[in-house]
């Protein structure tokens, strides 16, 4: 299963859901596979997806929150884990894109390449539903699962490694930071703060 | 034990910007703050994170989903959170109310404390962050009221810091930890 192939179940599925990507090519991916006003691209601050996802499940539990990470950048955050674990969420679904590389920055092994067990890391955190995927139908039948009734509370936060082949992204989404957001707010029904045009 | 003024006007000026979220990671002064939260404050979720930048990231989810996040930490975690401010929160135009506990300041005991504590402020004008300093307990709560609503309303982050002239040194401000290490004033 290649990244792409990968993104386009989760997309599928997703529904009117808000997808959150890490940047580089999990991001392009998620544009390719099918932009849309929900999907919240970052550009920088790697490792920072799961943070995002997980604030904006708990700003809005009433609905799924699916978050495209990549092996790379979670590691860069393994403490979120532990966050997730502590809050468990029952509307986060938390997907790495796991190719044993860094594939943005030329391909340099990571350390699940060597064994690294992010699904262990999860387990480890107290995050319950887990499990590692091979293939579409794999990932598809948990993404299924993990769906059910949410937010109901018996769920809990959703932790799945998708093991995927890299194939070189097509597209990349817009480069606006601030139309990004947004386009995001609006799409999911949040209007930004407005000023109250007076002192303060 | 009767909360210190600044503490309680800490979160007096949180609630009065209009922020009901607080991300933090624990810090000795900030202490009393959450405990004023905790117990005066029950509309506001406290929400722990393991490292500050991670903070952030939670903080930029929580406005995404329409709230109005607070981040408190301690200063030395400002250089932990400069990838999360400077490629996140500023160039998406995410504000957080940030609420530094100043360490390196006036009163440090604490020689690795002093270079990011003499730096902060730097920091925070390089990357375009605006920042005041509390002046006095009694102050504080306007303070951290007048930085929550900058943010909110110009949708830049806006930090508020506690000197420690402010957090320990003032009656009533005494936490256990600065007790052990003999620094009641």
């Amino acid at each position: 299963m290649t990244r792409l192939e990968a993104t386009q179940v989760i997309v599928e599925l997703a529904g009117a859901a808000p997808i959150v990507a890490s940047l580089g090519h999990p991001a392009y991916d998620l544009f390719a596979a099918g932009d849309r006003p929900q999907n919240f691209y970052t550009w920088g601050s790697m490792g920072l997806a799961s943070s995002v996802g997980l604030g904006l499940a708990l700003a809005r539990p009433d609905f799924r929150v699916v978050v495209l990470d990549g092996d790379g950048s979670l590691l860069m955050n393994l403490g979120s884990l532990a966050t997730i674990g502590l809050l468990r969420p029952a509307n986060l679904v938390l997907v790495v894109m796991d190719n044993e590389e860094y594939a943005t920055t030329g391909g340099q092994p990571t350390p699940t390449a060597h064994g690294a067990d992010l699904e262990a890391a999860a387990r480890a955190m107290a995050i319950a539903a887990t499990a590692t995927v091979r293939t579409e139908a794999e990932l598809r039948t948990f993404l299924k699962q993990g769906s059910e009734s949410t937010p109901a509370p018996v769920s809990g936060p959703v932790f799945i490694v998708a093991k995927v082949t890299e194939s070189a992204p097509t597209a990349k989404p817009p480069l606006d930071c601030v139309f990004i957001k947004q386009r995001f707010m609006a799409g999911i029904g949040e209007t930004e703060p407005a000023t109250e045009g007076k002192p303060l | 034990m009767t909360a210190p003024l600044w503490a309680s006007g800490v979160c007096t000026g949180v609630h009065a910007a209009g922020s009901r979220d607080v991300v933090y990671v624990p810090d000795n002064p900030l202490s009393h703050v959450l405990q004023v939260f905790q117990h005066q404050f029950r509309d506001v979720r406290l929400i722990l994170a393991t490292r500050e930048e991670e903070a952030f990231g939670i903080a930029a989810g929580l406005y995404l989903g329409g709230r109005l996040p607070t981040v408190m930490l301690q200063s030395s975690g400002l250089g932990n959170s400069l990838n999360a401010l400077t490629s996140l929160l500023i160039p998406y135009q995410i504000p957080v109310l940030t609420v530094v506990s100043m360490r390196g300041d006036v009163g440090e005991w604490n020689a690795a404390q002093a270079p990011m504590g003499r730096a902060v402020r730097a920091i925070f004008e390089s990357i375009g962050m605006p920042h005041s300093t509390v002046e006095s307990a009694e102050t504080a709560a306007e303070a951290v009221r007048l930085a929550g609503k900058t943010a909110f309303g110009t949708r830049i982050g806006n930090a508020c810091l506690l000197p420690r002239r402010v957090t320990t040194m003032t009656t009533g401000s005494d936490p256990r930890g600065d007790r052990r290490r003999g620094l009641t004033p």
